[in-house]
């Protein structure tokens, strides 16, 4: 049983049947909850096994797929003050949201120096920390890189930018365009496209929104030469011969058939570092050829305007405990153990997801699996990427951003001003969302 | 699909008795109030009571995420619901919905009645499979017309002629209701033809048959005869069925998520409350379209001069 | 005239018709359930499986090896059953005295269970998970249960004062007369006459709570009792950047069959009480 208050007001029979189902082992052995979403389920499993010990045990419970959904599922739990959430894997944008709710145990100083150490890069580091306090433990990171085939940026004449990096979304779309080829990008009015809009105002060396401790009082900057440059890109894609059909709905999964498709020259993909083991011939994958395969290339995030380097998209997962858990010294000690450097190169290995300790970039069994100007690239995005708004309304302004901006159809250079007067009409509670 | 039934009313079997004697007439009343009410009470329970209680939460400043800025605003969320020009944009989009779905389920459903009146073989089968639509998920529902539509797996654009293949159906706002609307018409339209045949079953045949001799043809009898003398199956039709429509949310939530400006009320109801946690505002929201509901069917009444009798069973 | 070859067509056609409009997407999300997860990620367009992507029952054992799937169809198993029993009793007891006494209030019972019928389920859902997280019975059966009473009650109450109407109470009566003690004519008479009544208002109670969404993806979070129609828009396979169509529609079809069967095995009982003097004068 889950505790006495569960029981409160039911006819008996119906608290009978849902307790026993939800009653876990007879043992006196504490079973810790670990939410995971959906990427690397493999390893994660073996992993919670490793970690689990003679005094608890480590069960996964599978979160939803979109960003937004485990969110929704683990703050429903955590308001309803659950203490069988123990730990969770969370989005790096919603740490500060569920900090502030006072939904996160803060990391004990012991804990906290020994998982955000100077080996961590330093991305992932500024994902975890809210109001100077650590509040979770990164797993693993994550960034966007610029996926293209050789042969199409050879035809485009743009394959020398592209390895140097100096290559700007208009002349990807440009080449695109001009060889019957396609731009993947994520659009659809979900997390993914947020990341894209954010990306490309960063790369203009702009923000979104900036002194966002000042919570519905921080400062909207959207509607700035930053975010008209960035308005400018989704303009040229939409109207371009290069937009893929789906693009109001694309998604990152959605593109990645575009980049093989028969008789058709590839496409220029922005997405995930998993990218790359989706299309990896082996045993069971058998998605694309290994002749296929060796035509796959990839550069550095794409520039939003020439003179200005890009800030590649981060993500990845932070692993955070629960702050009504029953056994928060286990559950401390098993985030250590889930986000140490063996399991970081597992999930890099196994999954493609890769790791926030510099280190395990080094690691053999990394440089093995992946080619060394690939790891680089992945290394020095994360590194260099650009973070989305750190916000305890994190969820609003991302949810506001992306109600303007969708459908990318209608982006025009009005939209940043626009965007910008709903923001904050929705911080200060003037507007629905 | 929560109204299914309108029953019949009450033949008066009580009038066959003897005259009660008084206290008899007392404890058949104490009886009768004694076995209603549990079905009362627990139908209160489970309704009027959360009502009130987001009567009561509408009038905070009350998010989870902070849960210490609770604040009492008064009407405040009322005001800003109903100055926002989202939550009118989602009533219009409702209303299209319930207005066009309804149009189509009718005549659809109609023509369905008719056949299933007349067909004389295989009479169970059709019935039988007239009763999967009604009976599948609706989230089914919307997952099978999702990928109907969609350009990369499905076959709409495959068959119809003038389409793009890789037309994207959700790309915007009316493409997507009209695939929102195909699901829902799908799903509902043969609850709508069972009610209608049942109408139809009650037109006397003898009256038809009269106006064919007088010479009527096939439409006027279809306006004159048929279609006056169904009239109160047709208005109860309407009637649960808009209610029912204007509650629109699985189709949305599974086939668009609220894209391209398809969300409805109850959609919007439930972002508020499930997703941006903002009890406050969504309770409010809660309550007009509880409003909402009340003054549709009011007009729908008052509009059709529905027979609400024949939907109570009085007969 | 009335049996022209050309309305006999026309009644064909329409027959025809029918039939196409109820299965097409029936056989449709079969037929994607058997398309390969593979192709689905790179594009599978077509009603049935193209060339070489023909997936066999691989959808259907990968969605039953899941194992939140089975749980949900657990759940909405034993959540639907539960509310439908707990309805129907209810609700035969307030339709056994508006179809047999005179008592005051009749009236108001009926409208309630109209007006409630009609209500909003969405506006529910904040109060009810402010409540619900308050008092420990979020994402619990229970939890479940009480709300799906909301529409099951009004339902189950409506069917059954319809069938309850048509009993020829008085049969009691002779019975009684003819020497059976009351319980024998109650066990002997009434209740073979309202059985069949009784068992389709349940089966329309359990459409019902089977197909209930809205409650059952706010007022739940994991799979301790997350119902079938909530958790298919959950499903998640193994690629965490598609949704696996394929998957999907498996798992749509094994939830689908329980209502298939009930629909083939009491389709009569089930028209009958759907319909149930709907419109009668």
């Amino acid at each position: 049983m889950r505790g006495p208050g569960r029981r409160i007001g039911v006819a008996a029979t119906l608290v009978l049947a849902a307790s026993t189902l939800s009653a876990c082992s007879s043992s006196d052995k504490p079973t810790l909850n670990w939410y995971i979403n959906p990427d690397g389920q493999d390893t994660l499993n073996a992993l919670a096994e490793r970690c689990s010990t003679d005094e608890y045990d480590i069960a996964i419970q599978l979160l939803p797929t979109g960003a937004t959904d485990q969110r929704t599922q683990l703050a429903r739990r955590l308001a309803a003050n659950d203490s069988t959430t123990d730990l969770m894997s969370l989005d790096p944008v919603f740490v500060p949201e569920f900090a502030n709710a006072g939904w996160l145990l803060e990391l004990p100083e012991e804990v906290a120096s020994a998982v955000v150490d100077d080996d961590v890069l330093a991305g992932p580091t500024d994902t975890v920390t809210w109001d100077d306090k650590i509040y979770a433990a990164p797993q693993w990171a994550n960034t966007q890189v610029l996926w293209y085939r050789t042969s199409l940026a050879e035809a485009a004449g743009i394959d020398d930018a592209l390895q140097e990096g100096t290559a700007t979304w208009e002349q990807v779309i440009d080449a695109a365009a001009q060889n019957d080829a396609t731009v993947g990008v994520q659009a659809d009015r979900y997390e993914a496209y947020m990341v894209w809009i954010n990306a490309l105002i960063q790369g203009a060396g702009g923000d979104i929104v900036s002194d966002t401790e000042a919570g519905v009082d921080a400062q909207v900057d959207i509607d700035s030469e930053a975010g008209r440059a960035a308005a400018a890109v989704i303009q040229q894609l939409a109207d371009s011969g290069a937009a893929q059909s789906d693009l109001s709905v694309s998604r990152e999964g959605t593109s990645l058939g575009a980049m093989f498709g028969p008789g058709s020259p590839g496409e220029f993909m922005t997405n995930w570092t998993f990218v790359y083991k989706n299309y990896e011939p082996s045993d069971t994958n058998t998605v694309v050829d290994a002749e296929q395969f060796e035509d796959l290339s990839w550069a550095r995030y794409p520039r939003t305007v020439a003179d200005e380097e890009s800030k590649p998209p981060v993500g990845g997962i932070n692993i955070g405990v629960g702050a009504y858990t029953e056994n928060p010294e286990f559950a401390l000690e098993a985030a250590q153990c889930v986000t140490d450097e063996d399991a970081q190169r597992d999930l890099a290995v196994n999954e493609g997801l890769m790791p926030a300790r510099a280190s395990v970039y080094d690691d053999p069994a990394l440089t093995e699996a992946y080619d060394a100007s690939l790891l680089e690239l992945f290394r020095e995005s994360v590194e260099e990427g650009g973070p989305r708004p750190k916000s305890a309304f994190y969820n609003q302004i991302s949810g506001a951003v992306q109600s303007v901006w969708h459908s990318p159809f209608d982006v025009n250079q009005d939209t940043p001003a626009e965007s910008a007067q709903f923001l904050e009409d929705v911080l200060q509670g003037r507007a629905l969302l | 699909m929560s109204t299914a039934t309108a029953p019949a009313p009450a033949p008066a079997e009580k009038k066959k008795d003897k005259p009660h004697q008084s206290d008899r007439a007392v404890a058949e009343n104490k009886l009768g109030m004694k076995l209603v009410a549990p079905a009362l009470i627990v139908m209160l329970f489970v309704t009027a009571f959360p009502m009130l209680q987001a009567l009561w939460l509408s009038l905070s400043n009350y998010a989870l995420t902070a849960p210490d800025d609770r604040s009492f605003v008064g009407a405040q969320n009322y005001v800003t619901a109903l100055s926002d020009p989202l939550f009118w944009r989602t009533m219009l989009v409702t209303v299209g919905i319930m207005v066009v779905t309804v149009f189509f389920e009718l005549v659809i459903g109609f023509v369905f009645a008719i056949v299933m009146h007349r067909v004389v073989f295989a009479r169970g089968i059709i019935r039988t499979s007239i009763l999967i639509p009604y009976g599948i998920i609706t989230v089914v529902s919307g997952f099978a017309w999702q990928f109907a539509f969609s350009g990369t797996n499905g076959f709409v654009n495959y068959w119809l002629p003038f389409v793009e293949d890789n037309f994207n159906w959700f790309g915007e706002q009316f493409p997507a209701l009209f695939a929102i609307c195909v699901s829902e018409i799908w799903k509902t339209t043969p609850f709508m033809s069972l009610l209608l045949l049942a109408g139809l079953a009650q037109v006397s045949e003898d009256m038809v048959e009269a106006a064919k001799v007088d010479g009527a043809t096939w439409w006027q009898r279809l306006w004159k005869v048929i279609l006056p003398n169904m009239r109160a199956a047709i208005m109860v039709a309407i009637l649960f069925r808009a209610l029912d429509a204007f509650r629109i949310f699985d189709n949305i939530f599974v086939m668009t998520a609220g894209a391209v400006n398809t969300e409805s009320v109850s959609f919007l109801t439930y972002r508020q409350v499930i997703e941006q946690f903002q009890i406050g505002m969504g309770s409010a929201l809660s309550v007009l379209l509880f409003l909402s509901v009340l003054v549709i069917a009011f007009l729908i009444v008052k509009l059709f001069r529905v027979d609400l009798a024949a939907a109570r069973q009085e007969g | 005239m009335g049996n022209s070859p050309l309305r006999k067509a026309g009644i064909a056609v329409g027959a025809l018709l029918i039939l196409t409009w109820c299965l097409l997407p029936v056989a449709w999300i079969i037929s994607l359930s058997f398309k390969s997860q593979e192709s689905i990620t790179n594009g599978n367009p077509g009603f049935l499986p193209g060339d070489g992507t023909f997936a066999g029952w691989d959808n259907y054992v990968a969605a039953w090896d899941n194992e939140q799937f089975r749980r949900a169809i657990f759940n909405s198993i034993g959540i639907s059953l539960i509310a439908t029993v707990l309805s129907v009793i209810i609700a035969t007891l307030a339709a056994y005295a508006i179809a047999r006494l005179e008592f005051k209030g009749k009236k108001l019972v009926l409208t309630t269970a109209l007006a409630i019928a009609m209500f909003p389920v969405v506006s529910l859902v904040g109060p009810l998970f402010d409540m619900w997280r308050a008092i420990g019975l979020y994402d619990t059966w229970a939890g479940l249960v009480i709300p799906y009473m909301s529409f099951t009650l009004p339902l189950a109450i409506w069917t059954l004062s319809a069938f309850f109407r048509e009993i020829p109470w008085e049969m009691e009566q002779a019975a009684q007369v003819d020497g059976a003690t009351s319980w024998q004519a109650f066990r002997k008479v009434i209740v073979p006459l309202a059985a069949p009544g009784v068992f389709t208002a349940a089966i329309l109670t359990f459409f019902f709570a089977w197909n209930d969404f809205v409650f059952g993806i706010s007022l739940t979070s994991t799979e301790a009792a997350r119902p079938i129609p909530a958790s298919l828009s959950f499903f998640v396979g193994a690629d965490p950047f598609n949704r696996p169509a394929s998957l999907l529609a498996a798992g749509a079809v094994i939830a689908t069959i329980p209502i298939i069967v009930i629909v083939l095995v009491f389709q009569r009982k089930i028209v009958a009480g759907l319909t149930s003097g709907a419109v009668k004068g």
